[in-house]
């Protein structure tokens, strides 16, 4: 959902038009890096000693100088070496890509809890949840396999290509001519393959979104029995899955076979060429096997490059999704104010455009501290949103929202939403006990928490559970009924002993007696509480001293019970189509 | 299920509870081939084509250093520049074979381990849709999806990459291991010794590596849970100052997840030093003793250079095979939490009924207790009946049964004890095909799937899935569905997203009841359906509702008043038992005089 400084920008910015760099966000790691570099380094190098300890030994051996016992102990000594030296490599090469996967993690996670509401809503959490677990993951795949091997490789490449060229530079450049053909094969291959890797990893996304719906709504595909529609949702996304995946699949599968060919012309060209060579005498049999030998040491890290070529091809897509994120523009908070409030609040010519929707249209609310305001309206009027721009989650389009006489965008954040308790309509409970889901804001003491759940009528209903407040809600908070679930998030709301109560239709679930109980205990426990309440029933809130009438993002009137009973057809209206029960509220009222 | 039996299966469905990680399988490969090889079996022509491919690429392989030791020898060696270009043109060929089977064997395999990851999922996802509403009460979905994805692609990489490679070597390795034992036993066994050791460490460590794979799977698993919670839930983190909350949850989750990584990398990476020290071994054993057998004129040193290729021959697949184990090991744990959701049952199956129907009722509660798993009984030996034609109102306190109830209506649940019948039959005995045509059922909580309005109304609905725009507005306008629908800026076309705010709750109550009343159910059941929708509209609602066919029989639950006021019958919910309530006057004064459950 943009909202209005989101809806500036394009949905999908390119955050930098060429790859990023990934060797860049192993800066910070520069000293594990370079331990991993040397370490492989010794350990290739002592790998290269064995055949030359073993040659010795031989060639010792065919002179009559063989002394066994010290050739056995070196070559011992070397075998324990490499086994310690590779392990310390496989250990280094572990350490530095799970600490960049941390440190990526707590990076992305910083950023988006630097980022408002509507950042979360564009970018939606399905992708935030790939960018967490699959891009990560494939960047540090990279840095553990692909950063050793290439090192190794590319070692390998020059020493190898120094010796070659050293023997002889006319075979030795024309076999080296090889190098730019495989060089830019990668490098076509490569370009075709991010693209592809950016879609594989929106077909996750588009997967992580099919099943998470298809959990959320689990009760209703069994009710409507239309597990068969889900079924063939996911197969759809998990066949384009598939489908992109095969097609990375073939321009890889053409990678490596053209790499070992390219390499595979190159002895060609040693048969044909030095043999030519060896021929006509300017060139010696044992260079020529050298020149061979050379090769098939060359072979080793070309190909090595060419299956890391994949790690990092993908490494790169998932680094370029995770850089959209971190390089998303923040908005940094700029109010200072940390006043306590009074409670007085105002609404001034307010507009709000959400999607090219016009969602509300010049709306001005002004109330006194302690006073109570009514919202009333048809569904859709725009009234959870007003309460969203009351509480920053959203910000007007035009038009300032104030807390005494200052505008919001003054006091800093955190004060702010320290002294405005918001209840929110659909329930949201996480799966902590009742105590940390009621005691969610830090500041909340246990005579804080004891008052909220008095005032919310939940303490029967706690003091019944065997473990009071520490029962564990579950994530959907599926254990509780839907009216406990409000009363949790009002009590929620209380807890912060605020000054301004914004609540959202919070009755909805609640019956009726609860409900005035409820209000009487508000009114008790928190006096001079400003209450602005988005409501459906008129009957709870007739007393109050301003009732607005808000439909299709207009006030239409406001004013008292009596008054508008009297000036607007569309309260009268409302009023109305709840009279059914009139003869009831008598009853209730004995 | 018996209410004895409840204590056993309290946790059966959630999958991080011990119960639900006790998926001890055998660590064998044998044991997850045949794990897998249903998802196989229509891949059989695929492998072997793929193994065919790896044949002749190894071949290929082998010929070219034959060759080309041959050509120095013969032609080189003789200047003989016309048989060197001979002996070329037949080389570029082989290359050229190797060059297409080698293509060959990476597209195939890859094909196999691809379509082996889109069935798994699938099959996966199908589980999730037999298993009933508890077990997604008990699980979290980023754990959930971290199955589906993390998990299936470990098998994947191992499938993909890494079976084919272990196939090849092992051929290799075979092939060395018999020419290393036939040139000369004794050297042989004491050059192939590290190699037994390696499989003893191997088998020694294998447990406990993949332990400490699942344990890394699990934690990531919990970490995914732990975004997914926090991500939906934002606004009310932003609303409550607890950013440091989300952050403190999320640091707690990837320091675990941190330590689990590389616990598990540190054992993955054991393998490959160990079997590199075993090459070495060899190569000193080999030497040490070939000098000896030597000494002893049992050898000769030019058999002894020899012998060293053919250690190499030996050793190089098996380094190899290292990195190999380890995918395996990943893939195994991987599966181990990918059986523990696929080895669930569902505890709703269809059970063939013996008796005869008994007329008389729609919905009938004959003596129905219920408690959710682990918990205290919700409902006590109800029993009522619900007519056809009639509209029932169950009203009473939050948490005292009614949303229970309506759930076991529908059969969300089976009840511990006792019995729902639906026209008659037990509704165990009824298919799902048939519940969910009789019964349209509102949910407290609506769901809209990402989409437009028109596919959250038609969602599930076959028979006007075809119908155009058109046809669908004449449709509405005939039960005067069309006038809700001027709530939505672009009508039909509108579109929604389920995590998107654009839509208000109120909103999605209206697209639900559409969506239920388009399927002209015979038991309507609306539980605080409409509770967010504002009081004018509410009177549309019930319009429609009125106008339903007069077989429509209705239960509503509901808090507000108006909503239930033209019910035949209403019934008290609360602390478990279900009482007629008489009039609205006699159900009031429960509600306001009676000891509230809550």
């Amino acid at each position: 959902m943009p909202d209005t400084a989101a809806e500036k920008k394009p949905p999908v910015r390119p955050a930098r038009p060429k790859g990023p760099n990934l060797l860049a966000l192993l800066r910070p790691y520069r000293p594990l890096v370079a331990l991993l570099a040397v370490l492989t380094i010794v350990g290739n190098a002592l790998n290269l000693a064995v055949p030359k300890i073993v040659a010795r030994a031989i060639d010792a051996y065919t002179q009559g100088q063989l002394v066994l016992r010290p050739v056995v102990i070196e070559l011992s000594a070397v075998a324990f070496g490499i086994f310690l030296f590779l392990y310390l490599q496989n250990l280094a090469q572990t350490l530095a890509s799970e600490r960049v996967a941390r440190d990526l993690r707590t990076k992305l996670v910083d950023k988006i809890s630097r980022q408002d509401h509507a950042f979360i809503q564009q970018v939606t959490p399905a992708t935030l949840l790939t960018n967490l677990t699959s891009d990560v993951d494939a960047v540090k795949m990279f840095i553990s396999q692909a950063v050793a091997s290439l090192i190794a490789s590319v070692f390998l490449i020059i020493g190898a290509s120094v010796l070659l060229l050293s023997i002889n530079w006319k075979l030795g450049l024309s076999v080296l001519t090889v190098l730019p053909v495989i060089g830019i094969t990668f490098n076509v291959v490569l370009r075709r393959v991010r693209k592809l890797f950016m879609q594989a990893q929106q077909a996750i996304d588009r997967l992580n979104k099919v099943i998470n719906e298809s959990i959320l709504g689990a009760a209703l595909i069994r009710l409507m029995h239309s597990e068969q529609v889900e079924y063939v949702k996911f197969v759809g996304a998990s066949g384009a899955a598939r489908d992109i995946s095969l097609n990375i699949l073939r321009l890889f599968a053409a990678l490596i076979p053209v790499i070992t060919f390219s390499v595979n012309l190159a002895t060609l060209m040693i048969l044909t060429m030095g043999g030519r060579f060896v021929i006509n005498g300017s060139m010696t049999l044992g260079d020529f096997s050298a020149f061979n030998g050379y090769l098939s040491i060359l072979i080793f890290p070309v190909i090595m490059i060419g299956f890391m070529s994949n790690v990092m091809a993908q490494a790169g897509a998932s680094y370029m999704r995770l850089s959209m994120v971190l390089n998303a523009p923040e908005k940094p908070p700029t109010g200072t104010a940390t006043d306590t409030l009074r409670g007085d609040f105002a609404v001034r010519n307010v507009n709000l455009t959400l999607g090219g929707r016009n969602v509300l249209r010049d709306v001005s609310i002004e109330a006194g501290a302690g006073t109570r305001t009514a919202v009333i309206g048809p569904t859709a009027a725009g009234k959870t949103q007003l309460l969203y721009l009351m509480t920053g989650l959203l910000k007007p389009t035009s038009g300032t929202v104030e807390y005494d006489g200052r505008n919001i965008e003054e006091y800093q954040k955190e004060r702010l939403h320290a002294q405005i308790g918001f209840v929110f309509q659909d329930t949201i409970v996480f799966n902590l006990t009742l105590r940390e889901n009621i005691a969610f804001s830090k500041t909340v003491t246990d005579a804080d928490l004891e008052k909220a759940i008095a005032t919310a009528e939940l303490k029967d209903f706690i003091e019944s559970l065997p473990d009071r407040l520490d029962t564990v809600v579950s994530e959907r908070g599926t254990s509780l009924s839907g009216g406990q679930k409000q009363r949790v998030m009002l009590a929620r709301a209380l807890a912060l002993n605020p000054r301004v109560l914004l609540l959202d239709d919070f009755t909805a679930r609640v019956d009726s007696a609860t409900e005035r109980q409820i209000l009487e205990n508000v009114h008790r426990n928190y006096p001079g509480i400003t209450i602005l309440s988005v409501t459906q029933k008129i009957d709870a809130v007739k007393d109050f001293d301003q009732i607005v009438v808000l439909m299709e993002g207009e006030v239409l009137a406001s004013g008292t019970h009596t008054r508008l009973m009297e000036t607007s057809p569309e309260y009268v209206q409302i009023h109305d189509s709840q009279r059914s029960t009139s003869h009831y509220e008598l009853l209730r009222a004995q | 299920m018996t209410p004895s039996e409840a204590p056993a299966t309290t946790n059966y469905y959630a999958l991080s509870s011990p119960a639900g990680q006790q998926a001890a399988h055998k660590a064998t490969l044998g044991a997850a081939l045949k794990r897998i090889a249903p998802l196989m079996a229509d891949e059989k022509r695929t492998v072997a084509l793929a193994a065919l491919a790896m044949l002749t690429s190894s071949v290929c392989g082998l010929l070219g250093p034959v060759i080309i030791a041959r050509v120095v020898d013969d032609n080189v060696r003789r200047g003989d520049f016309a048989g060197v270009l001979r002996w070329a043109a037949i080389l570029l060929g082989i290359y050229l074979v190797g060059l297409v089977a080698t293509y060959a064997q990476t597209l195939e395999m890859g094909r196999v381990g691809r379509q082996m990851l889109y069935k798994l999922r699938n099959a996966i996802f199908t589980k999730l849709q037999e298993l009933p509403v508890d077990f997604f009460n008990q699980n979290k979905a980023g754990d959930l999806i971290s199955r589906i994805n993390n998990d299936t692609d470990k098998l994947n990489v191992f499938f993909a990459q890494s079976l084919m490679q272990f196939a090849s070597n092992l051929f290799f390795m075979t092939g060395a291991a018999i020419f290393i034992l036939t040139l000369n036993t004794k050297l042989g066994l004491v050059a192939l010794a590290p190699a037994l050791g390696v499989i003893i460490v191997t088998r020694l460590l294998s447990a406990w590596v993949k332990h400490k794979n699942l344990e890394s799977l699990q934690s990531l698993g919990g970490m995914s849970a732990e975004i997914t919670e926090s991500l939906s839930n934002f606004r009310v983190i932003v609303a409550f100052n607890r950013l440091d909350y989300f952050r403190r949850k999320f640091d707690a989750a990837n320091s675990q997840t941190y330590t689990a990584s590389v616990d598990a990398g540190l054992a993955n990476n054991l393998f490959q030093p160990i079997y590199g020290l075993a090459y070495n071994l060899a190569q000193v054993a080999v030497l040490a003793y070939g000098v000896i057998l030597i000494g002893e004129g049992q050898f000769t040193i030019g058999l002894l250079i020899g012998f060293f290729l053919y250690v190499n021959n030996f050793y190089i697949p098996l380094r190899q095979l290292a990195v190999v184990w380890t995918a395996y090991q990943q893939a195994l744990a991987a599966l181990d939490r990918i059986s523990a959701v696929l080895r669930l049952e569902s505890n709703l199956l269809v059970v063939p009924s013996t008796e005869a129907p008994r007329p008389g009722a729609v919905l009938e509660f004959d003596g129905v207790t219920f408690a959710y798993p682990g918990g205290r009984d919700v409902l006590r030996d109800a029993t009522f009946k619900l007519e056809a034609g009639k509209t029932y109102a169950f009203v009473g306190p939050t948490g005292g049964g009614k949303t229970t109830t309506a759930s076991l209506m529908a059969r969300l649940y089976d009840p511990t004890a006792g019995r729902v019948l639906l026209d008659g039959r037990d509704i165990r005995s009824c298919t799902p095909q048939e519940r969910s045509r009789k019964i349209g059922f509102i949910l407290q909580d609506p769901l809209l799937f990402t989409g437009t309005i028109r596919d959250n109304i038609l969602y599930g609905n076959e028979r006007y899935a075809s119908c155009t725009d058109e046809q669908l507005l004449a449709l509405f306008a005939e039960r005067n569905l069309d006038r809700l629908l001027t709530r939505f800026e672009q009508g039909l076309q509108t579109p929604v997203a389920a995590s998107a705010t654009t839509i208000s709750l109120g909103q999605k109550q209206i697209i639900a009841f559409m969506r239920t009343v388009l399927r002209d159910p015979e038991l309507l059941i609306l539980d605080e359906a409409t509770a967010n929708i504002d009081t004018v509209t509410e009177q549309l609602l019930q319009q429609i509702i009125d106008r339903l066919p007069a077989s429509t029989t209705k239960v509503i639950i509901a808090h507000r008043l108006n909503t239930i006021a033209g019910a035949d019958e209403i019934f008290f919910v609360n602390a478990g038992d279900i009482v007629p309530a008489g009039s609205m006057e006699q159900a009031l004064d429960m509600l306001l005089h009676g000891k509230r459950a809550s």
